[in-house]
């Protein structure tokens, strides 16, 4: 196995001081590999949406290591100061929604990343036009997102978070609102997505029909992980 | 990088344009309410300007003619025009009278004037100028009046031949121009029925009626029947010399009061329209006030609605910079498009008030700063929320 | 086409245009817009020009009548509107003693003409007297010289002719003091005759009465009127015109009367006499009018206005006499030169009833002028011409 995508060891997260701490998080390992795709599951209240948050540096750990791409990212404190151009660069997010800015058009919803990024309009344009094309959704480029249907918005969402080819993508309960054809589909999109531009994607589900195509699951349970391999039928 | 201001204006275009022909319609307001204090400031200058003259002179002790009454002898001029750096002086009647145009009155201010001296409407809009000496009247159009129509003043009538603009007493009433001698005749001869009831009374006095003393009576009669005082002389000074020391001369050997141009403006505009001034002033101030709180709660209202997107912007890395920028220009935008829509509704509405209404570009370009730094500040609180969304809430859980 | 594109499209075009209206709007109307004005072509022709004036109908003479002393109104037999002819009795003083006067004087003077009678006839007795007396001296005196009577006696009636003489003499005095008092009693008679025709008023000429001063039983002073009269074929209007225009105005000029009862008419007259003196208070000459027909239905007092004719040109340069603009002690009228005002000094003359000025030199014939401006202009304004500045009436 080559530089992991994304290297987590004990990273724990406590909220709160003294007797009214609570740990949320109690040291949990994770490895994951370039173009990899891995569940991650766990029951409400089991630590997985702080994980997710940690992960996606939103909130700060407690304690612990993180790296992104091969880059630490956290030891014990941030070790980069500006966790916009860290999110930015080295996470995609999907959300359980698309999430769509309303205002901009689908090229410009993807395209605002590269941007920020300080990429030129016309170069974002053309990342965000070629990722929507891979997408099958570069027909419904210059549409406004409340034009599209729910399947074409969640493929936007998809290319959003791809387009500045962040080592990692965190997927929030991508499949929750779709019926189990479409949840499929949305499965194997991610899948070719992650082999083709060589991106971890970490798919937070408790979706029962989309459980069985990962081929590594972590499961997560008291604010630990436990690592299980999937069924891995694939799709 | 695209805006994302603009790009949110073009999206809710419709809400914005909405929003911002209300904040229009206020800021018109506001506009005209500045037009209106301007308009009133304008009217004390028109009615210096039209009347040509560099010195007034009136009554002793008096701030007339226009903020006082003044009285003259009209044989004064004579002496006056005698004196050095004097071009020119003529007399001049001012009197605020009601004058019936079939159904209803016109409030006007009557203006006698000698022809070809200052106190003639410096320029018409129609018709010509008052050639006889006697029943014809040049009027502001804002009286109505038509040429060729008879206006009754007083004891006769007279016939509008021309039509001037702009010519307004400082309270804005309309000026009718017509020549001294009718002028004189209107302001200081009585009505018929005032003249023979005074009759009846000056021959019922025994003193002045005498038997023995034929022809004392008709003496008596004809010098009550005469007119011959003006309200102020209006006086040229010859190229060359300073007003202000002409001025000095007369109040000094003339012992009469003279005011030059900016002694007269200092009365018109700063006494007589102070508290108007001070008025509409205020209430600028509560309409600045009332902008800001709508601005500000219509831009607050927008950025809660935009909670999420907001979220998602933070999450993907956009900086608050960007985000504070993006409300801002919103909220300039809704100012901008509030002020073209203010600044058309105050041209258009504006020959519509009953006074004048002066629209002055740079009263404009200052509503343009006002309204932009209104803005800004009504989009703070808004940014203060924006700024205060946390990134998490877009990740479920 | 997709539709966010149009809707692009349509929004720009909208924005576009609702920037391109606020721009024109502001450019249109406000301090930016061009000024706008009518203009006129400067123009030879006919140029008539005429002062105007205000008068009052009078008569030229006027006629007081009142008695020559003091007096009490006896009766009045004329009223206001009377048409009188010359010589006719319009009143009478009251003579009072004046009549029982007359009769004493005339008592008086026959009293005087029988005195002169009496004393003729005592001049009569006393030349007969004297002739006899004569004749008796002589004869004594012939018979005393043949001495048939003593000296004494012829002395004697020499004596009583002498007396007889001086008795002539005195009867003679007499007579003559009788004629004498005929005379001045009849003077008397007549003066106070005289006297009593005094009281009776009458008509100098034919006239019309305008006043009646004075009542039956009103005493009056000398020098008070009981009527007054006037000769209505004198009637003229008393026009008074500014100094300032009355240059002109010669005697014989046509005139045009408008009667304050009859607004409309105009009658015809002409000037009859240009006064010399003027009055100094009102700055106005006094300019005397006849009307060409005798004025049928008018009242004196009446207000009239007046329109003299003064002079006349046929090929005369003129404007507007509103285009004419006095700046800074220059004057002169607008033109436009490329769409900017810009000012002519020009030279002007009389000014015409109708408002033209004649222009004695700075502009030609054909050229444009501007008349009416919306507000005063500044040289190099932009201005753009129109036919009316005045809005349609509501």
């Amino acid at each position: 196995m080559d530089m992991p995508a994304i290297e987590v060891r004990g990273l724990s997260k406590r909220y709160g001081e003294g007797d009214a701490a609570v740990d949320a998080l109690k040291g949990v390992d994770m490895r994951i590999a370039p173009g990899e795709v891995v569940g991650l599951i766990g029951p409400s209240g089991s630590g997985k949406s702080t994980l997710l948050k940690c992960l996606g540096a939103v909130i700060e750990p407690t304690a612990g290591y993180m790296a992104l791409g091969g880059r630490t990212a956290f030891d014990g404190g941030w070790k980069i100061r500006d966790l916009r151009s860290l999110r930015r660069d080295n996470i995609g997010f999907v959300f359980q929604a698309p999430y769509l800015i309303p205002f901009l058009d689908v090229t410009d919803n993807v395209a605002l990343l590269p941007m920020l990024a300080g990429k030129s309009n016309r170069e974002a344009r053309r990342q965000a036009v070629e990722l929507l094309e891979a997408l099958d959704v570069g027909h419904r480029a210059k549409a406004a997102p409340s034009e599209l249907s729910g399947g074409e918005q969640q493929r936007v969402a998809i290319a959003r978070a791809l387009v500045n080819r962040p080592p990692v993508v965190l997927a929030d309960e991508p499949t929750a609102p779709l019926d189990s054809e479409r949840a499929l589909n949305v499965v194997r999109i991610l899948n070719r997505m992650a082999e083709q531009y060589r991106t971890a994607i970490i798919v937070v589900t408790h979706d029962e029909k989309i459980i069985p195509t990962f081929r590594r699951l972590y499961r997560i349970r008291d604010g630990r992980t436990y690592e299980e391999a999937g069924e891995g039928r694939g799709v | 990088m695209i805006s994302l201001a603009g790009r949110d204006i073009l999206h809710h275009w419709a809400k914005y344009v909405f929003t911002g022909v209300g904040l229009g319609l206020l800021i018109g307001v506001t506009l005209s309410m500045a037009g209106i204090y301007r308009g009133m400031v304008d009217d004390a200058q028109v009615l210096m300007r039209g009347s040509g003259a560099d010195i007034w002179v009136v009554q002793q002790e008096t701030l007339g003619p226009y903020a006082e009454p003044s009285n003259l002898r009209d044989d004064v001029y004579r002496a006056i025009v005698g004196m050095p750096g004097v071009a020119e002086a003529s007399n001049v009647t001012y009197l605020t009278m009601q004058i019936r145009q079939g159904e209803r009155d016109v409030r006007v201010m009557a203006v006698g004037f000698e022809p070809g001296h200052p106190g003639e409407p410096p320029f018409l809009v129609a018709g010509r100028r008052i050639v006889r000496s006697h029943y014809e009247v040049v009027a502001d159009v804002r009286t109505g009046f038509r040429l060729g129509e008879r206006v009754r003043i007083r004891r006769h009538e007279y016939e509008v031949v021309g039509l001037t603009r702009r010519m307004v007493s400082s309270s804005g009433d309309p000026m009718v121009f017509l020549s001294l001698k009718d002028a004189q005749e209107a302001q200081f001869l009585k009505d018929n029925d005032a003249i023979v009831n005074e009759r009846a009374r000056t021959a019922a006095n025994p003193a002045l009626n005498r038997p023995g003393v034929p022809g004392l009576l008709d003496a008596i009669l004809a010098t009550q029947a005469a007119s011959r005082s003006v309200n102020a002389v209006l006086v040229r000074v010859a190229d060359g010399h300073d007003p202000e020391r002409v001025a000095d001369d007369i109040r000094r050997w003339k012992h009469l009061e003279a005011y030059t141009r900016a002694q007269m403006e200092e009365i018109l505009v700063a006494k007589l329209i102070e508290t108007s001034a001070r008025q509409i002033a205020t209430f600028l101030v509560i309409l600045a006030i009332v902008s800001a709180a709508i601005v500000s709660f219509i831009i607050y209202t927008m950025t809660l609605g935009k909670v999420r997107e907001l979220a998602v912007l933070k999450l993907i890395g956009t900086r608050n910079r960007t985000i504070a920028a993006m409300i801002l220009q919103q909220s300039l935008g809704l100012g901008l498009i509030g002020f073209v829509m203010g600044k058309t509704v105050a041209t258009l509405w504006a020959p519509y008030f009953p006074k004048y209404v002066l629209l002055l570009p740079g009263d404009a370009v200052r509503g343009l700063l006002a309204t932009m730094v209104v803005c800004a500040v009504a989009s703070l609180l808004a940014i203060r929320v924006a700024l205060k969304v946390d990134p998490a809430t877009a990740i479920g859980g | 086409m997709r539709r966010p594109m149009v809707r692009m499209v349509v929004l720009s075009i909208l924005g576009l245009g609702l920037l391109a209206g606020f721009i024109l709007l502001m450019v249109r109307s406000g301090p930016f817009a061009p000024v706008r004005v009518t203009m006129a072509t400067v123009e030879r022709g006919a140029f008539e020009n005429a002062v105007f004036g205000v008068g009052t109908v009078e008569a030229e003479r006027s006629y007081a009548i009142g008695p020559t002393v003091p007096g009490r109104v006896l009766a009045v037999h004329a009223d206001v509107g009377s048409e009188v002819r010359a010589g006719q009795l319009l009143a009478e003083m009251d003579p009072v003693e004046l009549d029982a006067r007359l009769s004493a004087s005339r008592a008086a003077s026959a009293r005087a003409v029988h005195a002169l009678d009496a004393a003729q006839a005592q001049v009569r007795d006393a030349e007969v007297r004297q002739a006899l007396a004569g004749r008796n001296a002589r004869r004594y005196a012939s018979l005393g010289e043949q001495a048939f009577f003593s000296d004494a006696a012829v002395e004697a009636k020499r004596q009583e002719a002498d007396s007889a003489g001086a008795q002539l003499q005195a009867a003679r005095a007499q007579l003559d003091a009788a004629r004498m008092d005929v005379a001045r009693l009849e003077a008397e008679r007549v003066a106070v005759e005289r006297q009593r025709a005094n009281v009776r008023l009458v008509a100098p000429v034919a006239g019309v009465v305008t006043a009646r001063d004075a009542e039956p039983g009103t005493t009056l002073v000398a020098g008070q009127t009981v009527l007054r009269m006037v000769d209505p074929a004198s009637v003229r209007v008393r026009t008074r015109i500014d100094q300032g225009r009355a240059g002109g105005v010669r005697a014989g000029q046509a005139a045009a009367i408008v009667l304050r009862s009859r607004p409309g008419v105009s009658l015809p007259g002409r000037v009859s006499r240009v006064e010399l003196n003027g009055d100094a208070v009102t700055e106005e000459r006094i300019v005397q009018v006849v009307f060409d027909e005798t004025l049928q239905d008018f009242a004196f007092g009446e207000l009239a206005e007046v329109t003299i004719a003064t002079t006349r040109g046929a090929e005369v340069l003129a404007v507007p006499g509103v285009a004419v603009h006095d700046r800074g002690g220059r004057r002169g009228v607008w033109t436009v030169a490329d769409g900017a005002a810009a000012f002519v000094p020009v030279r002007t003359g009389e000014t015409a009833l109708d408002g033209r000025v004649a222009v004695l030199d700075g502009l030609q014939a054909g050229d444009r002028v501007v008349v009416h401006s919306e507000r005063e202009l500044e040289a190099g304004d932009r201005v753009s011409p129109t036919e009316s500045l005045v809005p349609v009436q509501r």
